[in-house]
Parts: C-alpha cells; sequence; structure tokens
C-alpha cells in the first residue's frame, strides 16, 4: 500500500495528520502502540528521520508519549482531546459557512435533523456520546 | 560531526576525458545519500574511487582511510552492489554462504539465512535458476548479513519490477538501515527513492552541481507556475530554469524568496525529478 503524499505540505506533517486520523477513526485507541519508525519507513519507503520527526510532533502535542525502550504509544485521553479540538474547530471555521448556507436558503431545523439520520447513522452519534 | 566519506578536489581522468572534475563533498554517518546525474556524468567513477577501485587525484578518505591504498581494510567495512551485479551462474545459494563465511570476517551465515527465509530463495537453488528479482534479493541479503559501516548501491533495482523495487528498499530499511550506518544510492528511478534521502547531490559533467540535505531543498528552491503576464515579471528574479507547461510558464527559482514571488502564481516545492533537470538543463543553455 502506498500513500498518496501530497506536495502541499512535508511528509512528516502528513504522517502526523494520518495518524490522528487514525485516532479518530478509533484504528488506534489510547494506550496502543504506534507501529515501530523503522516499520513505517520501511513500508512507505521514507527516510526514518522523517518519520521520527512525525511522531515528534504527535509528542509535542502530548498526544503520544515515548515509553524508554519500548515506543511510542498513544496518551490517555488523547482521542478525547482530539475531539474536543476538532469539535472547536468545526464549530469556530466550518460551521459559520455551513450556517451561511442554511439561513441563505431558508433550511428549517426540521429538515436538517432528518438527513442527519440518513447520513450520519445513529451508532456514530452514540459514539461521539460515550466520550463526552 | 563524523564523515563517513570525505572528498577534496578529487579528479579522475580517462585518457583525454575528464571523468570527475574536482569535486569535493561529506558524507555523515547515518546518512543516506542520493547520488544522482546523467548517463555519463561520472557516478560509476565516483563511487569505483571512494571504493578504492579506481586511483584518483585529490584527497579522498572513506571511514578514515585511504581507498585505494588501504583497500583491504576498507574491505571490511564497506559492502557493494553494482549496476552489472553478478553472482556466478553455477554456484548453489548453500556454496555461496559457505564462500563468504569463509572470506569475510563480518558476515553472518546465521543473519543471511534468516533473510533468505523470508523470501522463496532455496539453498540448494543454483543462481542460474533464480530470476533476475531473486538474484537481486539474493545479492541484498548476503550484503545485509555483513556488518558493514558504509554501502554503496549502483542501480541497485535496475531492470527489476516495480514490487522488487519497492519490496527492496523497505528491505534496505527494515533489516539493514540504522543511525550507526550510511547509504550511497545511485538510481535513475529517482521518484521512488526520493522519500528515504537524507541527502541529495546531482552530478554533470564529473562535477558536483548540487550537495544538500533534503529538508533544506524547501528552503532553496522553488517552482512557481504563472501566467506569461506574470512570467515576464517574474523572470526579472533571474530563474534558473523555465519550461511551458499547458500554456503557463514553470519557473525554478535558487535562493529567491518565496514571499517575492507571491501573488505571481502557484508556489510549490520542486520534487528532486524536477529539481535536477532545472539545475542539470539549466546549466547548460
Amino acid at each position: 500500500m502506498d500513500p498518496n503524499w501530497n506536495e502541499d505540505q512535508p511528509i512528516y506533517r502528513q504522517l502526523r495528520d494520518r495518524v490522528v486520523a487514525m485516532m479518530l477513526e478509533g484504528a488506534l485507541k489510547d494506550g496502543d502502540a504506534l507501529p515501530s519508525v523503522r516499520n513505517v519507513a520501511a513500508e512507505y519507503r521514507l527516510n526514518p528521520l522523517t518519520v521520527l520527526k512525525g511522531y515528534q510532533e504527535l509528542v509535542d502535542e502530548g498526544l503520544v508519549e515515548k515509553k524508554r525502550g519500548r515506543g511510542m504509544f498513544v496518551t490517555e485521553g488523547a482521542r478525547k482531546q482530539l475531539l474536543k479540538d476538532e469539535r472547536q474547530r468545526f464549530l469556530d471555521k466550518e460551521w459559520p459557512l455551513v450556517a451561511a448556507t442554511i439561513a441563505r436558503l431558508g433550511l428549517e431545523a426540521e429538515d436538517l435533523l432528518k438527513m442527519i439520520e440518513q447520513y450520519a447513522p445513529s451508532d456514530a452519534a452514540k459514539n461521539g456520546e460515550q466520550d463526552d | 560531526m563524523t564523515s563517513i566519506v570525505s572528498a577534496r578536489n578529487v579528479s579522475k581522468r580517462y585518457g583525454s576525458t575528464l571523468a570527475v572534475d574536482d569535486v569535493s563533498f561529506d558524507i555523515e554517518k547515518g546518512r543516506i545519500m542520493g547520488l544522482i546525474g546523467p548517463n555519463g556524468a561520472g557516478k560509476t567513477t565516483l563511487l569505483k574511487a571512494v571504493l578504492g577501485l579506481t586511483d584518483c587525484q585529490g584527497t579522498l578518505s572513506v571511514l578514515g582511510l585511504d581507498p585505494f591504498r588501504q583497500r583491504k581494510e576498507l574491505m571490511q567495512n564497506i559492502c557493494f552492489i553494482a549496476d552489472v551485479a553478478v553472482l556466478p551462474r553455477w554456484i548453489k545459494v548453500a556454496q555461496l554462504l559457505d564462500f563468504l563465511e569463509s572470506i569475510h570476517p563480518r558476515f553472518s551465515r546465521k543473519r543471511a539465512e534468516e533473510l533468505l527465509s523470508k523470501t522463496k530463495i532455496q539453498s540448494s537453488s543454483k543462481v542460474r535458476e533464480l530470476s533476475k528479482g531473486m538474484v537481486t534479493q539474493l545479492h541484498l541479503s548476503i550484503i545485509t548479513a555483513i556488518d558493514a559501516r558504509l554501502l554503496v548501491l549502483d542501480e541497485p533495482t535496475i531492470g527489476l519490477d516495480i514490487i522488487f523495487r519497492k519490496e527492496f528498499y523497505g528491505n534496505l530499511l527494515n533489516d539493514y538501515f540504522d543511525e550507526e550506518r550510511t547509504i550511497i544510492i545511485t538510481t535513475h528511478q529517482v521518484e521512488e527513492i526520493e522519500n528515504l534521502l537524507t541527502d541529495v547531490m546531482f552530478i554533470n559533467d564529473g562535477r558536483v552541481v548540487l550537495d544538500t540535505p533534503m529538508e533544506e531543498v524547501s528552503g532553496q528552491y522553488v517552482e512557481l507556475m504563472a501566467t506569461a503576464e506574470n512570467a515576464a515579471k517574474a523572470r526579472h528574479l533571474n530563474p534558473i530554469y523555465e519550461k511551458d507547461v499547458f500554456g503557463k510558464t514553470v519557473m525554478t527559482f535558487e535562493d529567491v524568496e518565496r514571499s517575492q514571488l507571491q501573488g505571481l502564481g502557484d508556489l510549490r516545492t520542486p520534487d528532486v525529478a524536477d529539481l535536477f533537470v532545472a539545475k542539470v538543463k539549466g546549466a547548460t543553455p
């Protein structure tokens, strides 16, 4: 499997985003070990320093911790923290645009709720609640 | 800083041809250096000098040794896969391991067998019965079973299909590389390895035209895609190379602040292949 790196951002940053996405999806849970630098480097044919730099970003953000001689682990509460940040970001950055569109089109809350049921299955909604 | 390879004013002449022309560079421990150049640029000659396979002018030090005069000592600590990598066709894999065990003090048979057990190569197979990809696998397995500090790969994956090529580099990182070791690679398939390099060196007509850590490329070089009108403005900043793509002009700049180009078009960091064309073609107008 080959990830499609884009040219807009350095690869270590894209690697960091990929790990964050895995945490949000629940593929990496609190306390889980991250794959070793060597494995990721070999799998994606990346320089190990690039992988290390990506992991270091996560350490600096407090989402991952280094355990001496054992590797990198997802910090307890990392997913909760991420969800909180992502929700805030959505509300600050994306919601105003969505809200403006809703207002412009004159959509009613009732119509929107119906659509939420259709597009976001209720188990996803439940997942979100559990983390609160 | 620990220089594994240090070259000062190294030249090599074959008759009237100057194959390597006054080259100076350093490669430090733990780096993966990509040596990139067109055919006949002097890459292989330079590698031969590093390996002590050819004499040269100037000062060349590899692992603190003079490669040509102290070749025997050097060979204990370096490994090499040539673009013309040949293993005797009649030899059995087991015999090859016997041979290496008898001549190389740093060869680990156990390690080689471990690596080979992950492939389809049988110890009873003869080299001539193996596919080209398997021969390269065999070669890499025995080379990485040698505890060497410097590995030189000259077009190691030439003629291999994409799956073998990817596997080759994956195995290289998994089974061989660590921060105590250093690798020099030449290849024409630069886009396949650029993300695994720490440094890149371009060589053209025997001269080094670029030698930089990968992480500094984005600070030194920028590519601008501009309309004809904006291209005229950008031209004042002296691009090192320009070409036309889909009616737009693509220009490569060296040591020009991105802020100076802001608003003139799309900016991006050139990849190694693009940069290579810019440096080599831009130098020969």
